[in-house]
């Protein structure tokens, strides 16, 4: 990180509809890495996430105008828009082909953790993978392979209000193992 | 409502990585606006995150980037790298050379009009050394004429100086001159008082009469005051005749306009 200048978040917001590359060349040197981290642990594929790393940077650059500071912060908005580009492309068709004998509707538990197993995890991975069983699968099925809640309740067979009191429950627990981190 | 338990319960770290549905969403968003410590909580959640992320980057393969700023290199703005600087030089050096060109032009005008100026002042000092040139000359010609007239009355005031009136003869009355005869050296001095002017090829000869024959005196010429004749001894009579230019040996009496007697 060669980047001298230092930027607030909404100087970096206005220079980027400016269409500055010098700024966008600082958001990708101080960014890049910590996306990079969330779409490898989604994808695992390196040449995988590596091309989700371009699109999900020529997606800020060519959506920042839609991006509302009102509703959150610009690192959880693009962290947004690269995991919701990691999921895409787990999901697409080509993948799940490489992918045919994913047993992930068979053993969704089995699943959580192979997938945990198969990536040499650094961050969000290795602190999920600390979670108690029954908090980890639902941040892995939400938060790494895009399941709605609604659809995770039907997979498991419970209730949607377990879920969602058992999902803030991991987050909550989540949240605060980040804190300790 | 429970706004701690409602914080502690999960659902702000719900929203922020993106797992929330539509209706968390939006009561997080409302309540948000409502209450401060729910925004305050929703803030410290996201920067927590953000924080951790950071932390455990991975670091992308460098061609990522390169390949990145390939594919946008024309979505970029020119302006933005490039400082204005440029533009602000390149605004001042249009000035500064239509400020030039203006002095050019401005100076072109000025040596036209100086060096009309110019041509003006020679012209009219060369008219002036012209002028005092002639002045001068003719001052020179003025006191010439002078010293003539100053020294033709010396002469004529000298009591040795004969003075022979010569009045015009009959039918010339209108002429008269007259003679300054110095009796001392013998020479002799005419002053032409009024003698019509002469046709052109024509000159007055002035005639000295000696024992009754008449002897060349010399060509009257144009001077000032007294002009100066030959040397005659001795004389009876003066006359003046009109002859050809150069003058005649013998006088052509027809032509005569005025004589005087001696004494």
């Amino acid at each position: 990180m060669e980047a001298v200048q230092k930027y607030s978040e909404s100087e970096l917001v206005l220079l980027l509809k400016q269409r500055s590359q010098q700024v966008y060349s600082y958001l990708y040197d101080n960014y890049a890495g910590a996306l990079y981290n969330t779409i490898v642990g989604i994808v695992s594929d390196t040449e995988l996430a590596n091309d989700v790393l371009q699109e999900v940077f020529i997606k800020i650059w060519r959506q920042i105008e839609s991006y509302d500071a009102g509703r959150g912060r610009l690192f959880t908005w693009m962290l947004n828009i690269a995991r919701n580009a990691s999921i895409d492309t787990v999901r697409s068709k080509g993948f799940q082909n490489s992918r045919a004998n994913s047993e992930l509707t068979e053993n969704v538990y089995e699943s959580a953790g192979s997938v945990e197993t198969k990536t040499d995890t650094i961050g969000l991975r290795k602190v999920v993978a600390q979670l108690k069983d029954e908090w980890r699968v639902l941040v892995e099925l939400s938060y790494f392979q895009g399941y709605t809640q609604d659809e995770i309740a039907g997979m498991l067979q419970i209730p949607l209000g377990t879920v969602k009191t058992r999902m803030r429950s991991a987050l909550q627990q989540l949240s605060k193992q980040l804190k300790e981190k | 409502m429970d706004v701690k338990a409602y914080i502690e319960s999960g659902v702000i770290e719900s929203y922020i990585m993106g797992i929330a549905d539509e209706q968390e969403v939006s009561e997080l968003m409302n309540l948000a606006a409502q209450y401060p410590e729910i925004k305050q909580a929703l803030h410290e959640a996201e920067a927590s995150l953000e924080a951790f992320s950071l932390a455990n980057a991975t670091p992308p393969p460098s061609a990522v980037k390169k390949a990145i700023f390939e594919l946008l290199s024309s979505e970029f703005s020119p302006i933005a790298e490039t400082p204005e600087e440029t533009k602000v030089v390149s605004f001042n050096f249009r000035w500064v050379a239509v400020a030039a060109v203006i002095l050019l032009v401005v100076s072109s005008g000025l040596n036209v009009y100086f060096y009309a100026r110019f041509k003006e002042s020679t012209s009219q000092y060369e008219a002036l050394v012209l002028e005092k040139n002639t002045l001068q000359a003719n001052n020179q010609i003025m006191q010439t004429k002078s010293l003539d007239l100053y020294n033709s009355m010396q002469m004529m005031t000298d009591p040795a100086m004969l003075k022979v009136s010569m009045p015009g003869i009959a039918g010339k009355e209108n002429s008269f001159a007259t003679v300054f005869w110095d009796t001392k050296s013998r020479d002799v001095y005419i002053l032409p008082n009024k003698l019509p002017q002469p046709a052109k090829g024509k000159q007055y000869q002035l005639w000295a009469i000696v024992d009754g024959k008449p002897v060349d005196a010399g060509m009257i010429s144009d001077c000032a005051g007294l002009c100066k004749m030959k040397n005659i001894p001795k004389a009876s009579m003066f006359a003046i005749t009109l002859e050809k230019e150069g003058g005649s040996a013998i006088p052509t009496l027809s032509e005569m306009y005025v004589a005087g007697k001696v004494g």
